[in-house]
């Protein structure tokens, strides 16, 4: 089961509204290598890992991506909170904010809704866990460009923190890749797949 | 940073190890070697990772804003130690330096936890019990970046 701690992983003060750049960050709630996507992912994955680290790696990442759900969330709400009818009608948000106002809703930047299809979930070890190191590589990229459309410090120092856990959940996942091979057959991994075929 | 090669790898503790021999056709990422440098608490939040070592910034990255010390960062800056010992030793399970260290950082979390509460009120539901009335909903929720500390 899960437990709420109320507090965020990683301290969010936004000083300034800025709608604009909230029409782009929205894209880590909601969108494709978004958080939500990557708790899921991981969170769902981890019934078909035959093997307890694998389990167990699934569920902490999975577990840390939804801190890092609040954490975009609340940097949306401190962007968008105090907004003028103004701030709001001159800004790329305001197609956002036409269905949801300064609500948070998983969508990508470009408005397309969150999707299950954003994930892959294949029931496969090493295929798993292959997507597992691309979706953090993926998201990397994505904050990468956030840095690049961004401005406000109060948002990169945020943002900066979210880019560096992708590298190292890569790093995690390679490492997981390497463990499941060693309990697979040493000629041929892909002689079974451990999570569905029994020995 | 730590260049000393260890004998058993001859790689540097900030560089992995790949086997000599192995199966084609699978990604390989170097394994992270045991007794790796480590930052503070502090630092480490601050770079969202314990690790130098893995600490890999984006070149256009605008500096960050240190961040505060306060008695919610420096719980912040624990757990987050905690989380990422704990994801270190999914994987390397075996590592008794890095569950030593795991061990001290939860008793430190544990501590910093106990005087937060005290001062400013729940973190959990169930920590509600011990005050005189319901005070799960007096303090601010964090996403609104009011809390106190």
């Amino acid at each position: 089961m899960f437990i709420y701690d109320k507090k965020l992983e990683y301290p969010v003060k936004i000083h300034n509204s800025n709608p604009r750049l909230a029409s782009i960050i929205i894209s880590q709630y909601g969108g494709p290598d978004g958080e939500m996507s990557a708790s899921l992912r991981y969170l769902s994955q981890r019934y078909a890992m035959p093997y307890p680290e694998l389990e167990g790696l699934l569920t902490d990442i999975g577990t840390e991506e939804l801190a890092h759900l609040e954490i975009i969330a609340s940097i949306v709400h401190q962007l968008t909170r105090n907004l003028t009818d103004e701030q709001v009608e001159q800004s790329p948000f305001a197609t956002y904010f036409v269905d949801h106002t300064a609500g948070i809703y998983p969508t990508t930047a470009s408005g397309f809704p969150w999707s299950a299809a954003f994930i892959g979930v294949k029931g496969d070890v090493i295929c798993d866990l292959t997507e597992d190191m691309a979706a953090e590589q993926k998201a990397r990229v994505t904050y990468d460009n956030i840095l690049r459309l961004s401005d406000d410090p109060d948002v990169n120092d945020v943002i900066r923190f979210l880019r560096e856990r992708e590298v190292v959940h890569f790093q995690r996942f390679g490492e997981a890749i390497a463990l499941a091979k060693e309990r697979m057959n040493q000629k041929n991994v892909y002689l079974t797949n451990p999570a569905f075929d029994q020995a | 940073m730590n260049q000393e090669r260890t004998q058993q790898t001859g790689c540097s503790t900030d560089q992995g190890t790949l086997p000599s021999c192995a199966p084609l056709a699978v990604p390989y990422v170097p394994f992270q070697q045991t007794g790796a440098a480590k930052y503070s608490a502090q630092e480490a939040l601050a770079q969202g990772t314990l690790f130098p070592s893995l600490d890999l910034p984006f070149h256009l990255m605008v500096d960050g804003a240190e961040v505060p010390k306060t008695p919610l960062t420096e719980l912040q800056a624990l757990c987050f130690v905690v989380t990422e010992l704990g994801l270190y030793l999914d994987t390397h399970k075996n590592d008794q330096e890095a569950f030593r260290l795991f061990q001290k950082y939860v008793a430190m979390e544990q501590t910093a936890r106990a005087s937060y509460e005290e001062q400013y009120g729940p973190l959990q539901q169930t920590d509600a019990a011990a005050n005189e009335c319901y005070s799960w909903l007096c303090e601010p929720w964090p996403w609104n970046g009011q809390q106190e500390a």
